[in-house]
């Protein structure tokens, strides 16, 4: 790029209307990165385990939202009961995923705690393959993918998630604002359960050294459980809201592609800190938009551009800090 | 196992033409697939060599995989400077190698500065930005997401001592015909075996080389990284050099693997290469064949070939076999609803990566020394060296 180029595009960059839909832009899929990492970073730093099913996990919720939209709205249901069964659609995702995420802990990962980390990578990689595979059964089996009634599960979705609305000059669709709010709404709820419930001060205090808790009576095992079925229930309420994303939609690759997404964020917010994961998600959205942006608008002709800028980011972020940026050095002793 | 695998394509060919050669079919992989055997289980050697004896698991090794096999293809298509199609595979093979050792030193100098889970996380950032890159790089061709091939007006790729037409062996199951008839047996033996014999040849010396390493004072400081890193460093070893220069050994061979993919298959696309399932095949085979033990990859990958032709959608796969067998009216039984034609086309055709899953995970919890590492510890030695209690004990270790 010569130098006039750069000028022309910090010019057209810097218009309110480019730069608030940047913002809106980055704002929605921030969101949606919190409330994927944030239980990938939650896991890693109360257990030091490094969950590679996390994607996977999203990749089954997306599935999972989408089939009980499909099952439980009939042709005729209106719009409030749309709304109604959307949220029950997020909450029976909620609930079977954390279930899910619980037992998986209980029966494989327990018996790992003793070993290397190196193990619990592996063994959690072994459930991508497993569920990946199960997953894509379950969708030929119903016949869903390739079928049309399942592309009713997009004709399912809440009106207000389809409409297009005007925020600050920038029209945007609903359902970018939808994620924007359930994202905030993430943050304040897990914030609120660590700081303000004696579960999240066993779980801080767990992540600070589980053997002290341990031998202050408090059941960090059980902590565990409750952990990594929460993050998993997280990841599974994004993957509920991708399904009906344009920028995402439901298939099974989608497991790799938001697990890597979900490393990056961890990464440069330092594992195991929650605040970290927050900070990352909002940098990693904004330089996602800002990037798409230029792609979009032809002053970058590479279009893998956008994504690969968060990996650069995360390349830079490790040089000129290892730990991340709100993390400690060697988090959990791995 | 040199000699099991030297002889592997009479035996297989004199199996099948047996009475019981469908069912033989089935159940052994063919010519075919014991190439992809040898030059993917170089790569999980390669994988080994680094995870298996530092402890550093490299999540984003394909690529140097990538590299290797994109460097042949892009070389065949004039596409990369100094390297044209006329160069021969060997230097072509040694070039790859080279690139990845570059490679593997920049992102090792940057991955180092980290350990543990943040080692395999940045290394897996690394892969995935080659992924991206070579998915969206127009000058592999005009569609990149799809990759490239070498044309039909390249010779054949040949391993062998170049500018000697004798002692060359050609890859590429298009070359020939037939490689001509064993004396006494009369099988044929098909031109895919006299590939299998080029690429075992690179992959038998690759594997010399890297045991002697391994057995060498380096590989004693790779391994007391692997145990106790701080102490390493504080005997005096400069761990950070040292992890480096076998990342970057690692990073050659499976360059070379690479290049031996795309040598072979003559054609190279982002899904096959620089994908992070290229990775998780090195891994299940170090898995299952044990980590830590370099061979074990080979057995390891072996043993997941083998499951995956048994349960491929081609012809010579049991679904298709069970179909042949099975009478009409037992494939439309129904079983709870579902019809038993239905039940294989779901559950077993084509399904390998489910079972390959299932066993990752049992090996994971159950044998986390693999195969190969747990013979060694039933036997107390290397295998090699207990071999007359060998036939013995190993009948006796699989039964377990």
């Amino acid at each position: 790029m010569t130098g006039v180029a750069i000028v022309d595009v910090l010019v057209d960059l810097l218009d309110p209307t480019t730069l608030a839909g940047i913002f809106l832009g980055a704002f929605s899929k921030s969101a949606l990165y919190v409330m994927i990492a944030s239980g990938l970073s939650l896991i890693f730093g109360l257990m030091g385990v490094l969950n590679f099913a996390h994607g996977s996990l999203t990749m089954f919720g997306a599935y999972l939202g989408g089939a009980i939209m499909v099952a439980l709205v009939s042709g005729g249901a209106g719009g409030p009961t749309r709304l109604a069964l959307f949220f029950v659609a997020i909450a029976a995702t909620f609930a079977v995923l954390t279930i899910l995420g619980g037992a998986v802990e209980m029966t494989l990962i327990r018996p790992l705690y003793d070993r290397a980390p190196l193990f619990q990578i592996l063994l959690t990689f072994g459930i991508v393959l497993v569920l990946d595979e199960l997953v894509r059964i379950a969708v030929e089996l119903n016949g869903l993918q390739p079928r049309t009634d399942w592309q009713a599960a997009f004709g399912t979705a809440p009106d207000f998630l389809a409409e297009w609305y005007t925020v600050a000059g920038v029209t945007t669709r609903g359902l970018y604002l939808f994620e924007g709010l359930l994202g905030v709404a993430a943050v304040a709820a897990i914030w609120a359960f660590l700081t303000r419930t004696r579960y999240g001060l066993y779980i801080r205090a767990g992540s600070e050294d589980p053997e002290m808790t341990r031998a202050l009576g408090v059941d960090v095992r059980r902590a565990f459980t409750v952990v990594f079925g929460v993050g998993a229930g997280l990841a599974g309420v994004a993957g509920v809201v991708l399904m009906w994303d344009p920028r995402f939609g439901a298939s099974v690759p989608l497991g790799v592609e938001t697990l890597l997404v979900a490393f990056v964020v961890v990464i440069i917010g330092g594992l195991g800190s929650f605040r970290g994961t927050v900070a990352a998600a909002g940098i990693v959205g904004l330089t996602d938009a800002v990037a798409t942006w230029l792609f979009v608008n032809d002053h970058v002709a590479f279009a893998g551009l956008p994504e690969m800028v968060s990996f650069l980011v995360l390349v830079g972020v490790l040089i000129v800090r290892p730990q991340g940026l709100f993390g400690v050095a060697e988090v959990g002793g791995h | 196992m040199v000699a099991f695998l030297a002889v592997y394509p009479v035996l297989y060919a004199t199996l099948v033409r047996t009475p019981l050669g469908s069912e033989f079919d089935v159940l052994l992989p063919g010519a075919d697939v014991m190439v992809t055997v040898l030059y993917v289980g170089l790569f999980a050697m390669s994988f080994d060599f680094i995870s298996g004896y530092t402890g550093y698991l490299s999540f984003g090794h394909s690529l140097f995989y990538g590299t290797g096999a994109y460097l042949v293809v892009l070389a065949a298509t004039e596409k990369l400077p100094l390297l044209g199609a006329e160069t021969p595979f060997m230097v072509l093979l040694f070039a790859a190698g080279l690139l990845a050792v570059v490679i593997a030193l920049a992102v090792g100098a940057v991955s180092f500065r980290l350990s543990g889970v943040y080692f395999a996380m940045i290394t897996l950032g690394f892969a995935e930005v080659a992924h991206v890159f070579i998915r969206n790089w127009d000058r592999v061709s005009g569609n990149p997401r799809d990759g490239a091939s070498v044309g039909a007006g390249v010779d054949a790729f040949a391993v062998g001592v170049p500018g000697v037409d004798a002692l060359q062996i050609e890859l590429g199951r298009l070359v020939r015909d037939s490689l001509g008839t064993v004396p006494g047996l009369g099988v044929e033996l098909s031109a895919a075996a006299g590939s299998y014999y080029g690429v075992g040849l690179v992959v038998l010396l690759s594997y010399l080389c890297m045991q002697r390493i391994v057995h060498s004072p380096f590989g004693r400081v790779m391994i007391a990284v692997r145990e106790n890193e701080e102490r390493a460093r504080a005997v005096g070893y400069d761990v950070f050099r040292f992890k480096l220069a076998a990342f970057a050994i690692s990073g050659f061979f499976a360059g070379v693997a690479g290049a031996l993919f795309a040598g072979y298959r003559r054609s190279v696309a982002p899904v096959n290469t620089f994908d992070l399932f290229v990775t998780a095949d090195a891994l299940l085979a170090s898995i299952v064949g044990g980590l830590g033990t370099l061979a074990g990859p080979l057995y390891g990958y072996l043993f997941n070939a083998s499951v995956e032709g048994i349960l491929t959608t081609e012809s010579d796969g049991i679904a298709r076999y069970l179909r042949d067998v099975l009478g009409e009216g037992t494939l439309a039984a129904e079983v709870g609803g579902v019809s038993v034609a239905e039940l294989i086309n779901v559950f077993v055709d084509g399904r390998a990566d489910l079972y390959l899953g299932v066993v990752f995970i049992l090996f994971v919890l159950y044998v986390p020394r693999g195969i190969l590492g747990t013979l060694r510890d039933r036997l107390g030695g290397h295998v090699a060296d207990r071999l007359p209690d060998r036939v013995r004990s190993r009948v006796r270790g699989w039964r377990r």
